[in-house]
């Protein structure tokens, strides 16, 4: 039953998705059972011989799916998609055409990983891309995630404020928002170290804020002392730490090489 | 009392060895005449459960592969099985032996080429090998295993025989399988390795994974460490291959490599390690275990590619790191000309030059693609900057954060400010930023005196001693092997501790002996070392 169901579904879900704007809800209960579909077909994670038609489609299907759940905002739904994927895309790779779809998906997991602070899992993610090392840089999809990273780690975030407009596909930017977040708490705890006081101004512009109320909420949040009258921010400064010597860590380590030394003589 | 018998017998056998060896040291014996001793040293090893002679094979397994050729294998094939061996098959226990042995000489000319004649070769034996006494009896599977070893290395030579070499490893696994014969481990490690190879230059790397995963499964369920830790490591250096990071990271944390294992198994092991780990930013592991891969590693000359391979992944690991590599490492002959580009990079990042190292990066761009560091050097550009910023916070008490955007390179001074903030934030300098003025001051040195100075010594204390007692534990071993070896030296003066009071001469010999043992190990390490030099 499945097997002549799976075309009917695929080709409305087709349609769906690529309605404009697409039906999202509509969406979301065909995947599910086009899912069950897939499983009984065995292509969900398909082994052995199948046919190319279908390895195409049960491709699609997932790529779909991959791109709703970031236009519903599920990004544990992406991951899942996402893993699947990678049968289609690693070990198929020989026997099926590329699909349009792959780079975009393909950065969109970097990003994903790159929010959520996986920087050692976005460098082996991009490690084992397929590709040479100077097409990284011209793949547009690769690149935009690639510069964010560097950005991001030498501490250029004003470029990486300017670049959430220069995404390369329609789903990139719904990951600004929460990229936005991680780099305004990545600025805010180099203030805190890097100022002894703000004006309230520069603060917001140094924080990419644009009315000054959202800056005293995150203030707040951050347990920041704001002056109105003065219009400055003040960080409070953990004083100086005091030079306390570990006394049972220097203890337990001669003691350590006592016991060495007795070894060795 | 059966031991004590065994002993003088056995020291007889050594006293021979020994003449041989001086007798031929003016002139290396012939290839085939090597190839039959070793055969008889196999034989040995098999009937008195001593793996150590086997070893031995093994180890002269690297001098011996360059001078094979057709008519070597062909000649040996012809001289170790017996001429009768298809009419009158020995009768053995086992019926399965009896076909395999049988058939093993015919199945094993099939793959020389018929070039040679029997006649001829036999006019050049008799000329150049001393005349053996013809052997009798069916040799054991082993040495059956270790002339297809032999003639698998030599298929690998050229790239005609590729498809062949494919074929006969497929063939040998396969008897090795149905063999299932302990005394047969050694050899097989050597064998799968060679496997590898004829998968690797013959067709698909990644079409072997499945093999090799259920051979590792088998070898770790029968205790066999070598092949284990051979399996281990091919495994690994296929992923890699493919760039498959994640399950060579997955990899290693599920299986554990063998204590046991050879030396240059544990290089490459570290080596691999050390690889996955850089690209996982894991740089002190990572560090550790190449700077491990280096010190296990055979002498630069005889392996000059893994050396140099070691190296060029050290180097970004500790600039990675923020240190700078020793300038001695750039100066040593094997790796000069090969770390140009790496001495580049270092130079960049130690100015602390953005323009110059994105200068250099991209005119040494297809070098460091093909190391496959292109990457990680990328990485570098956060580290560049660093070291950058960190010149200035020294030189100057303040500083204008226009002036540290024009001399760093950066794009903006807005850029500035941020990249300051975060070097502060992650302790890379130590200062403020007065935001109206637009200016940085840099606050005073830390001194010298603190707790972080007890932690630097305490690090460094227990690396000097861990190496204490990790060279205890080897010069334990040696000697271990050392009385082994030399036990004849032993009996003669009942204990040791006498021994070494009393027979000077005695021990004299023996460390002579101890000398050739070092230097045969040496040479057998890198057996596959420079096969695998050329691919990093």
């Amino acid at each position: 039953m499945a097997a002549q169901q799976l075309p009917v579904l695929y080709n409305e879900l087709v349609r769906a998705f690529e309605a404009r704007p697409s039906d999202l809800q509509k969406c979301g209960k065909l995947l599910a059972q086009l899912k069950v579909a897939l499983i009984e077909t065995g292509l969900l994670f398909p082994q052995g011989d199948h046919k190319l038609e279908d390895l195409v489609a049960a491709r699609d299907i997932l790529e779909i799916g991959a791109f709703w759940s970031i236009r519903t905002k599920d990004v544990p739904s992406f991951d899942r998609y996402f893993s699947q994927l990678q049968t289609f895309y690693n070990d198929y790779s020989s026997v099926l055409p590329p699909s349009k779809r792959e780079y975009p998906l393909r950065g969109l997991n970097l990003i994903r990983l790159l929010i959520q602070n996986r920087i050692a899992d976005f460098h082996i993610t991009l490690e084992s891309l397929p590709l040479p090392a100077d097409e990284l840089a011209s793949n547009p999809y690769i690149s935009h995630p690639v510069h964010l990273e560097q950005w991001l780690m030498e501490g250029s975030y004003s470029k990486v404020w300017n670049a959430r407009e220069e995404a390369p596909a329609e789903e990139y930017k719904f990951f600004v928002d929460s990229l936005m977040g991680t780099i305004r708490n990545e600025i805010a705890s180099c203030e805190e170290t890097a100022y002894e006081t703000l004006p309230l101004k520069d603060a917001a512009t140094l924080l990419f804020f644009k009315s000054q109320s959202d800056l005293l909420a995150f203030a707040k949040e951050r347990g920041w002392q704001v002056n109105l009258t003065a219009g400055t921010v003040t960080f409070a400064h953990k004083g100086e730490e005091k030079l306390e010597i570990p006394k049972e860590k220097l203890i337990m380590n001669d003691l350590h090489y006592a016991r060495e030394l007795e070894q060795i003589v | 009392m059966a031991d004590v018998e065994m002993k003088p017998a056995d020291d007889k056998a050594k006293k021979e060895e020994t003449k041989n060896a001086e007798k031929n040291k003016p002139e290396p014996p012939t290839p085939v005449a090597e190839i039959k001793s070793n055969a008889a040293l196999i034989e040995k090893a098999v009937a008195n459960i001593e793996p150590r002679f086997m070893h031995r094979v093994l180890r002269s397994l690297a001098a011996l592969r360059k001078r094979l050729n057709d008519k070597v294998l062909y000649d040996a094939v012809n001289e170790i099985f017996p001429k009768g061996a298809y009419a009158y098959p020995r009768v053995r226990e086992c019926n399965n032996h009896l076909f395999v042995d049988s058939a093993a000489k015919a199945s094993l000319l099939s793959w020389l080429p018929d070039a040679s004649s029997e006649d001829q070769s036999m006019e050049i034996d008799s000329a150049d090998v001393a005349p053996a006494k013809a052997p009798s009896a069916e040799p054991v599977p082993e040495v059956e295993v270790y002339l297809r070893l032999l003639v698998l290395h030599h298929l690998l030579t050229s790239k005609d025989t590729y498809g062949k070499a494919l074929q006969l490893a497929q063939e040998t696994v396969q008897k090795i399988h149905a063999l299932n014969r302990r005394s047969m481990d050694p050899i097989a490690a050597k064998v799968w390795f060679a496997v590898m190879r004829a998968y690797e230059l013959g067709g698909e790397l990644s079409d072997a994974r499945p093999l090799f995963l259920a051979a590792q499964r088998t070898a770790s369920l029968r205790h066999d460490d070598e092949t284990q830790a051979a399996l281990i490591n091919q495994l690994l250096r296929s992923y890699l291959n493919y760039s498959l990071y994640d399950q060579a990271d997955k990899l290693v944390s599920k299986t554990k490599f063998p204590v046991s294992a050879a030396n240059p198994q544990y290089t490459r092991y570290h080596y691999y390690l050390g690889r996955i780990r850089a690209v996982q930013l894991n740089y002190t592991d990572a560090h550790n275990n190449l700077l491990n891969a280096i010190r296990r590693a055979p002498p630069p000359k005889t392996a000059p590619g893994f050396y140099q391979a070691v190296h060029k992944l050290c180097v970004v690991v500790e600039l990675l790191m923020g240190d700078i590599p020793e300038r001695s490492t750039f100066r040593h002959p094997v790796l000069e000309k090969a770390l140009r580009g790496y001495f580049d990079i270092v130079q960049a990042v130690r100015a602390g030059s953005l323009s110059q190292f994105q200068a250099t990066l991209s005119r040494h761009a297809a070098t460091f693609e093909a190391d496959k560091t292109y990457t990680l050097i990328v990485r570098l550009r956060q580290n560049v900057i660093k070291t950058g910023i960190r010149r200035l916070s020294l030189s100057y008490s303040r500083i204008s954060l226009r002036d540290i955007c024009v001399k760093l390179h950066l794009d903006s001074e807005e850029d500035a400010e941020y990249i300051v903030g975060k070097a502060i934030r992650d302790g890379v300098i130590e200062g403020r930023i007065v935001h109206e003025k637009g200016w940085m001051e840099c606050g005073g040195q830390k001194s010298g005196y603190g707790p972080e100075v007890s932690e630097m010594f305490a690090r460094r204390i227990g690396y000097c001693l861990e190496l204490h007692n990790e060279s205890v534990k080897v010069s334990f071993c040696v000697t271990a092997c050392f009385v082994c070896t030399a036990h004849w030296c032993v009996l003669g003066y009942a204990v040791s501790s006498q021994c070494a009071s009393q027979g000077a001469g005695c021990c004299g010999s023996a460390r002579e002996r101890e000398k050739e043992l070092a230097k045969e190990i040496q040479e057998g390490e890198l057996d596959d070392e420079d096969a695998m030099g050329g691919d990093f």
